[in-house]
């Protein structure tokens, strides 16, 4: 894949039960609504794949699909070399962590660490160790006698993923696992995840809707929409070569600027600009989009086309200036020393290479490109 | 201080009626509401205050006009108790233990039974369709109506039936789909209760009559259960339906089988509810009074019905031996509660999902 996992493969021994996970034209009707739609996707030993989209995409579903708790309408789930479409959830070895972290209230954090093991009959004296590794892997064997209620949000995240580690799954499943938890615990605990899962080697499916967590952890990304498979491939791939005008918008923060149009004599009009196009027909209504940090903030009259100020922030690193073109708002980094006036006439530059035309119709990647004039 | 207390003098009504910090109750709420509360404790005990003075009155004190206080107004002695526990032991100990068997098997069935299905209707969904049903009820009664008017052989009616509703499902069911959900189910169960028991107990009565099964314990335990069934499925419903279900996905996942998600998951968390329910229907069988006068004469007699026999001896109504009934029946449901009552607190799933 890439050498981040081949080094995870090598370094760690566990690495060597990691399985291939092959989903195969996995559909899911609900009666008429037909919410996912030949999933095809083949997730490498030790990868960690994470499932990003909308709300009601698909991929929650999808996961519970993997997981057994939803039956597969048609379709097939293969785990290493066994077909386990219509295995029941126990017997599939898999892991999950929910989002709600489903701890079972009544019992301490041992008991909930430990239930995998005592639920397969595994000895007291053996599980007591295990629990107690377990734990100490996620920092929280000082507090095996408490109660879930008795932990903080991040404490009960650390629990869950104890008790999905102990039993040394062949796969993780998760779904949306940190959305529970304040934005700085967020960003840490995003980074001791992608630490053990690098550690353990074991192959994860993990669900999200947020592209930054999708960015930072995955090896691969595959992006969803109405349970329909956008794109797969490495977060760097996705986000600088997208395949259609979904994909290029939802990856990014702030996300891709778009301008529609229609072509005529071979460009795309805007206000009193036009911006020459290669590729393209007179006629077509077509969206071209770039990145906020692929672009700049210039004199009037200096760039591809003018827009006027709407706001400039300023986030510490850098200056976020928001621009307004007719309808359209566009953002733009800028260094965070940059000063502008609201309300001002300014021209937008932006590089023809790392920009993207898209057929406003259905979306998908034109082989055209902006030509420098 | 002076400097910023700027309070304005206030008039006897606010000085009255509002409270002198936030916090505090003031001083004329706090009159009117602990008046409130003790005519209500005082309406409330007070039946049981004459109950257990009645108990001890002789049928002079009881008929020559109220006495409230016992040394007092009159002097207390113990015949009722005497007559009910030494005189006619057999009579009292007999509907006592009759109560306690009846109950608690008619509770525990009804509870084992109706729990379950209450956990079938919160997690498995139903698709019933109303046309077979309908279709059943029809072929029923018709087939009742063959053997009942026209005196045709139950066995060749039921081999005619099944055919024929196996043939009209077929051809008419499975064409024309009306389907009903866990909601209906779960209607059709309540409006059981919404029946006045009066309307049934005839058709019950007769039931057990022609199986010989009238004055028998199981004739009241089955009714019992059956009647308090609705109860049992409607409150327990709600109940595993506040148990978040990724709690049992989770434990599936981890590799428990359903008995075992049963045991160690949902019945540690539902065990509040279960408590709560099995007061509730303990309570509503200990008390039964209509169907168990119905489908007792003397053996299965149960305590309401020794209670109301009170009221028919050639004597008159023996106001001191019902007293002395009621107080030893009141005396268990008690004790029930207060061992029940640490099992229905609140908070149990605290900290199973989110904060």
């Amino acid at each position: 894949m890439n050498t981040d996992m081949t080094s995870a493969s090598e370094t760690d021994t566990l690495a060597s039960d990691a399985k291939r996970l092959s989903i195969r034209k996995m559909n899911k009707h609900y009666g008429e609504f037909h919410a996912v739609k030949d999933l095809d996707i083949e997730v490498e030993p030790g990868e960690f794949l994470v499932l990003l989209g909308p709300s009601g995409c698909g991929k929650s579903t999808a996961l519970r699909m993997i997981a057994g708790l939803e039956e597969i309408t048609s379709g097939e789930v293969i785990m290493g070399d066994r077909d386990v479409t219509h295995v029941l959830p126990k017997y599939r070895d898999i892991a999950m962590v929910f989002q709600s972290y489903a701890l079972y209230p009544h019992k301490t954090v041992a008991e909930n660490i430990g239930f995998p093991l005592k639920v397969t009959g595994v000895p007291e004296e053996q599980r007591n160790k295990a629990v107690f590794d377990a734990a100490a892997q996620v920092q929280m064997e000082t507090l095996l006698e408490r109660f879930p209620r008795e932990l903080s949000g991040g404490q009960r995240q650390r629990v869950a993923l104890a008790r999905a580690i102990i039993r040394r799954p062949s796969a993780f499943l998760m779904d949306e696992p940190l959305s529970n938890l304040d934005a700085k615990l967020r960003g840490f605990m995003r980074a001791e995840l992608k630490h053990m899962q690098h550690e353990l080697g074991v192959t994860t499916i993990y669900v999200t809707h947020d592209q930054i967590e999708a960015m930072t952890l995955a090896h691969r990304v595959a992006i969803m929409k109405d349970g329909e498979l956008q794109q797969l491939g490495t977060p760097a791939e996705v986000y600088t070569n997208p395949v259609n005008l979904f994909v290029a918008g939802f990856m990014g923060s702030p996300p891709m600027n778009f301008l529609e149009g229609n072509v005529s004599e071979s460009g795309l009009q805007v206000g009193n600009d036009k911006i020459p196009l290669d590729g393209v027909e007179d006629g077509m209504a077509i969206t071209l989009g770039f990145r906020p940090e692929d672009a700049s903030v210039v004199e009037a009259g200096q760039g591809r086309f003018d827009a006027m100020v709407y706001t400039a922030e300023m986030t510490g690193d850098l200056t976020l200036v928001t621009v307004k073109h007719g309808s359209s708002i566009l953002t733009i980094k800028m260094p965070k020393d940059f000063m502008v006036d609201y309300n001002q006439n300014v021209g937008i530059q932006f590089d023809s290479e790392l920009s993207y035309l898209f057929s406003t119709g259905d979306g998908a990647r034109l082989k055209a490109n902006v030509v420098d004039s | 201080m002076s400097n910023v207390s700027n309070v304005p003098p206030r008039g006897l009504f606010a000085r009255l009626f509002e409270p002198p910090r936030i916090g505090a109750m003031a001083p004329g709420a706090k009159f009117i509401v602990y008046t409130l509360l003790l005519a209500w404790s005082a309406f409330v005990l007070f039946p049981i205050y004459w109950l257990l003075i009645t108990s001890v009155k002789s049928a002079a004190d009881v008929n020559g006009g109220p006495v409230y206080i016992p040394f007092v107004d009159f002097i207390p002695s113990l015949h009722a108790w005497r007559e009910l526990f030494v005189v006619d032991y057999a009579d009292t100990l007999r509907a006592y233990v009759n109560s306690i068997i009846i109950s608690l098997a008619a509770t525990a069935l009804a509870v084992l039974i109706g729990s379950m299905a209450a956990y079938a209707l919160a997690r498995i969904r139903y698709q019933p369709n109303l046309i077979t049903i309908l279709l059943f009820v029809l072929v029923m009664a018709a087939a009742l109506f063959a053997i009942g008017s026209y005196g045709v052989d139950w066995r060749l009616v039921l081999v005619v039936g099944v055919g024929i509703f196996y043939f009209l499902s077929k051809a008419v069911a499975s064409r024309v789909h009306v389907p009903l959900a866990n909601g209906d189910i779960l209607f059709w169960m309540i409006s059981q209760r919404i029946l006045a028991p009066i309307v049934v107990v005839v058709p019950i009565y007769m039931m057990f009559q022609s199986v010989r099964m009238l004055d028998t314990h199981l004739a009241i335990i089955l009714t019992y259960a059956v009647v308090n069934l609705p109860i049992v499925i409607w409150l327990m419903y709600d109940f595993f339906n506040s148990i978040p279900k990724d709690l049992e996905e989770s434990a599936q996942l981890d590799g428990a089988t359903m008995i075992m998600t049963f045991r160690e998951i949902v019945l540690p968390l539902s065990r509040a509810g279960l408590a709560a329910t099995t007061l509730l229907v303990m309570i509503l069988c200990w008390n039964e009074y209509l169907l168990a006068l119905f489908l007792s004469t003397a053996k299965a007699q149960t305590m309401p019905i020794l209670v109301a026999a009170m009221n028919a001896g050639e004597r008159g109504i023996l106001w001191w031996s019902m007293s002395v009934v009621i107080i030893v029946m009141i005396i268990p449901v008690v004790f029930m509660a207060i061992v029940l009552q640490r099992y229905i607190s609140k908070g149990v799933l605290l900290g199973a999902v989110k904060g």
